[in-house]
């Protein structure tokens, strides 16, 4: 990937002027990477492969390590409890990204205006994002509660009756992407406001002339003009969701029953609940293909909108 | 202070050359302006002078040795660079005795020469202000009290008087050339201002597509460019040309106007070619070429009046004031003696 | 025209109150759990402002549960991971950026949509085959999954930005590598260095998953202890919200004194990372 190393890159075309070449009196700077190197070899990319090799392997605790070959990815797709779990992140995501990109884009919307104290509320506005989740898990398990939960007293104020939130199967889900929303607007919120910021000022000026109304003006040039920036709040949302597991475990640890095991949940039990490491390296992998195949999903459409757009 | 030389030097990145053999020879404290339109190379042989770029052929000497590998810092060569470079986290003091701090130099000796340059320069007042706190042209002098506190063997100017306003640019001008001749270091100054370079330099280079087009004393270069390109570069408002073939005495332009000739290159007799005159040349005068008024320019201490000749812009500056106007028919005539000819295909100077 | 003005006005400081809500509501609710007495906590309709403060909840959380220790784990392996985290990962940035190898980076995109738990259970291996469990480095050594990262983002980002010319200029002055960067580069990229510091820091106190899965009785952090006083220790809410607050203060704080360095950082690494 990188033509820097000074004695062996001769003949390179397209370098530029600041890509160190042969006879270069530039020093390298192949010494600053290294450290970096090591440490991110061996925390992250060694890991990586290590769990690509257990998963081919029957590794639980009190067996001998042994080859299995593909048995462990043969086993998932057997395992209902696995496919089950799938179905319930992709919905726990689906929601979860959708609901913090339009209120996050409404969010942004009111935060690009001149408001007195714009710093200090959108300093309250971001909070949530960056307390620390199982402390904010602790509050709404208390606020869910069925009795004593302000949630519910809150809904009676409005006429609706108590609700069992993370209590029942069929409302944790929702409940639990309500937290999530709550949890992750802001950063939907910071992302579209930088392409708020980022937008020239010309064509609205032209548009004004031109007579057009706020909301046309959204709609033909905020919107399109804001799309790739919709787009990275998708990616990363997207990642984010399938990976939740701080606030799962803390408030709900999957249930009731499994009503709320997402991959990530299952991965836990499998690898430290049950100990069986091979089958859980197994799943590992192939949560990290899904999560993968869906950014490069969006990366692709980021792409095709910036050309689109003309600013590729 | 050393003389530099610069021979057969090449540098290519990927298939691009940037420079095509290059041959330069800069006395000992010399002031040389390396000059040209923008992507010609200067900057980059300039780099290669300061050590920035590597040499892909040809040889650079400063002094009696030969520099390709040696790092910058080894060269003993100070640069001031177009956007003055200025560390944004020091004051102009410690800016300046930042090299003489890496090399270890004694405290005292490093004030001595940071008071002495401020004195040079009219900076004592602003030892322990920040650059952004200066403005555009303290800025420019606190570069070049970073070279000089250097006390190097040659100094390098990148285009240092491109970010100052037109005012500031032509006071620097003096500053520096004063500066020069106070320290007598070897300069070598790149621009892409032929203004600058004919008021600054001892000798000019011209360069063009990675090579070099003349060198030479400024005045040398305004009378006798050894080619189109120099003639049409140094010099402003520039000359004009006009294409056509030279007969006995006189010079026939392509749309049948003779124009009168002091003496007629053998070699050039009846070939294609280029006449080319300088605009302080011309003059009114009755039995001169006719032309109808294009546009008029008083500048007070001169007239520019464009006249359209042989279905061409013709400049004028006309050191008297003159009652013409616009779509007026005037006569023009160049002095035979001051007229230059130049090859039509190579472009080379046929006149001598 | 000026009443329309002013009713728009208004509306958009409702639009913001409405938007901010339930942000601050939340905070607030939290802090009014922590200072109420159990029966205040279980009363119906709920009490925000009880009539007696209960600031025993956070003489006991410090009291109990060696919730000291558990405090200093978190300084110490949030501490020792930022601070290797930076030592590592701001020449790193430097580097990337100088050599053009941003293509390189991509490695920390994808580290990012890794999921925690699969760096956990090699490295859980590891650290239990070197019998390293009951000390503090495991949880140090994989919080630089974190830190490492965050910091060579952020600062690939700074050194781009920093000209070029400025490092020539160094050069020619008569400085290497090192000092061209310990005297150049790093000062001018010092904004870069506070925001990555601030956010490794916040991402790293946070984090959860990791001291789950590797801490010990004795090595627990915050995050984990508060987690463990729901299930095992404490069931009243006074306290609970108590040390839920105790262990979110310090980020908060953080939060809103560097909140423009946050959202620089977090934008600039956010769009950046398309």
């Amino acid at each position: 990937m990188n033509t820097a190393v000074p004695s062996s890159s001769d003949g390179k075309k397209d370098a530029g002027p600041r890509q160190p070449k042969k006879g270069s009196l530039r020093p390298s700077h192949w010494p600053f990477i290294i450290p970096a190197l090591v440490v991110v070899g061996g925390v992250i990319v060694f890991p990586w492969i290590f769990t690509l090799w257990m998963s081919v392997n029957g590794w639980q605790i009190g067996v001998e390590q042994h080859f299995v070959g593909l048995t462990n990815y043969q086993r998932l797709l057997t395992d209902a409890r696995f496919i089950d779990s799938m179905g319930r992140t992709l919905s726990y995501t689906a929601l979860s990204v959708i609901a913090p990109l339009f209120l996050g884009t409404l969010a942004a919307l009111i935060f690009n205006t001149k408001l007195p104290g714009r710093g200090i509320l959108r300093g309250i506005f971001v909070m949530p994002m960056m307390a620390t989740p199982v402390a904010i898990a602790l509050v709404w398990t208390m606020m869910f509660h069925p009795q004593l939960g302000i949630l519910n007293y809150l809904l009676s104020l409005v006429g609706i009756g108590p609700q069992e939130w993370v209590f029942h199967p069929a409302t944790v889900i929702p409940s639990l992407v309500l937290v999530e929303t709550w949890q992750w607007t802001p950063l939907v919120m910071l992302i579209v406001l930088g392409g708020l910021a980022s937008l020239p000022a010309e064509p609205y000026e032209s548009a004004s002339l031109d007579g057009a109304s706020g909301w046309q003006k959204f709609r033909f040039i905020t919107f399109p003009m804001i799309i790739p920036f919709l787009l990275i709040a998708t990616m990363i949302r997207t990642i984010d969701a399938l990976k939740s597991f701080d606030i799962i475990y803390a408030i709900t640890q999957g249930g009731p029953g499994t009503a709320s095991e997402t991959i990530n949940l299952y991965l836990y039990s499998v690898a430290f609940t049950y100990y069986d490491v091979g089958y859980g390296s197994a799943i590992a992998v192939v949560f990290f293909i899904l999560i993968i195949a869906l950014s490069l999903l969006l990366i692709y459409l980021r792409q095709r909108t910036s050309w689109l757009l003309g600013d590729a | 202070m050393a003389a530099v030389q610069i021979a057969d030097v090449r540098k290519t990145f990927g298939t691009t050359h940037v420079i095509r053999g290059v041959d330069v020879d800069i006395e000992d404290g010399e002031f040389v302006i390396l000059v040209g339109p923008s992507g010609c190379g200067k900057s980059t042989l300039l780099r290669m002078i300061a050590g920035l770029e590597s040499i892909t052929s040809g040889e650079i000497r400063i002094g009696n040795r030969v520099v390709n590998d040696v790092p910058p810092k080894d060269r003993d060569i100070a640069m001031v660079f177009q956007n003055y470079a200025l560390y944004p986290h020091m004051n102009v003091a410690d800016n300046m005795a930042f090299s003489l701090k890496l090399k270890n130099a004694p405290k005292s000796e490093i004030e001595t020469r940071i008071n002495r340059a401020a004195t040079i320069l009219g900076l004592t007042e602003l030892l322990d202000r920040y650059p952004r706190q200066l403005s555009g042209g303290q800025r420019q002098r606190v570069a070049m009290g970073r070279a000089i506190v250097r006390d190097p063997q040659v100094f390098l100017f990148d285009e240092p008087l491109s970010n100052l306003d037109a005012k500031l640019r032509v006071s620097m001008r003096a500053e520096i050339k004063d500066l020069h001749q106070r320290l007598k270091t070897t300069t070598v100054y790149v621009t892409h201002d032929q203004i600058e370079a004919m008021t600054m330099a001892e000798k000019i280079v011209v360069m063009h597509d990675g090579i070099v087009e003349q060198i030479g004393a400024p005045l040398e270069l305004y009378d006798h460019p050894a080619n189109l390109f120099v003639a049409c570069f140094i010099g402003s408002p520039s000359m004009n040309v006009l294409k056509g073939r030279v007969e006995l005495g006189e010079f026939i332009t392509a749309g049948g106007v003779r124009l009168p000739l002091e003496k007629t290159p053998p070699s050039a007799l009846g070939k294609p070619a280029v006449y080319g005159v300088r605009p302080e040349h011309l003059k009114l005068s009755a039995d001169g070429v006719p032309g109808k008024v294009l546009v008029i320019e008083p500048t007070g201490s001169e007239t520019q009046v464009v006249v359209e000749v042989d279905g061409q812009p013709i400049t004028c500056l006309l050191r008297e004031r003159v009652a013409i106007q616009r779509g007026d028919t005037i006569s023009v005539r160049a002095d035979p003696a001051l007229v230059h000819l130049f090859d039509a295909e190579t472009g080379k100077r046929l006149t001598d | 025209m000026s009443l329309a003005k002013i009713f728009r006005k208004l509306g958009l400081v409702f639009a913001v109150f409405l938007i901010v809500s339930p942000a601050l509501l939340f905070f607030i609710w939290m802090v009014s759990l922590s200072v109420k007495f159990e029966i205040d906590n279980g009363a119906y309709p709920p009490i925000l402002i009880p009539e007696h403060f209960a600031w025993k909840n956070y003489t006991s959380v410090f009291e109990s549960n060696n919730f000291l220790l558990y405090f200093k784990n978190s300084i110490i392996v949030t501490g020792a991971a930022t601070l290797f985290g930076l030592i590592v990962g701001v020449p790193a940035g430097y580097g990337i950026a100088r050599m053009n190898a941003q293509k390189s980076a991509i490695i920390i995109m994808i580290a990012r949509m890794t999921p925690g738990l699969s760096f956990l259970i090699p490295l859980f291996l590891i650290f239990k085959g070197l019998d390293m469990l009951g000390t503090l480095w495991p949880q140090i050594i994989i919080h630089l999954v974190v830190t490492v990262p965050i910091v060579i983002w952020i600062m690939i980002g700074y050194f781009e930005t920093t000209p070029i010319e400025l490092e020539e200029a160094a050069m020619i002055d008569g400085a290497n590598r090192w000092q061209i960067f310990m005297k150049v580069a790093m000062p001018i990229a010092k904004p870069g260095i506070v925001v990555s510091f601030i956010l490794s820091v916040i991402f790293s106190w946070n984090n959860f998953v990791f001291g789950v899965v590797l801490a010990s009785r004795e090595t627990r952090t915050l995050p984990v202890a508060i987690y463990n006083m729901l299930s095992f220790e404490q069931v009243s809410w006074g306290p609970l919200a108590a040390a839920a607050l105790i262990v979110t203060l310090p980020v908060l704080i953080l939060t809103v004194a560097a909140q423009r360095q946050i959202v620089a950082g977090l934008t600039a690494g956010a769009v950046k990372g398309g």
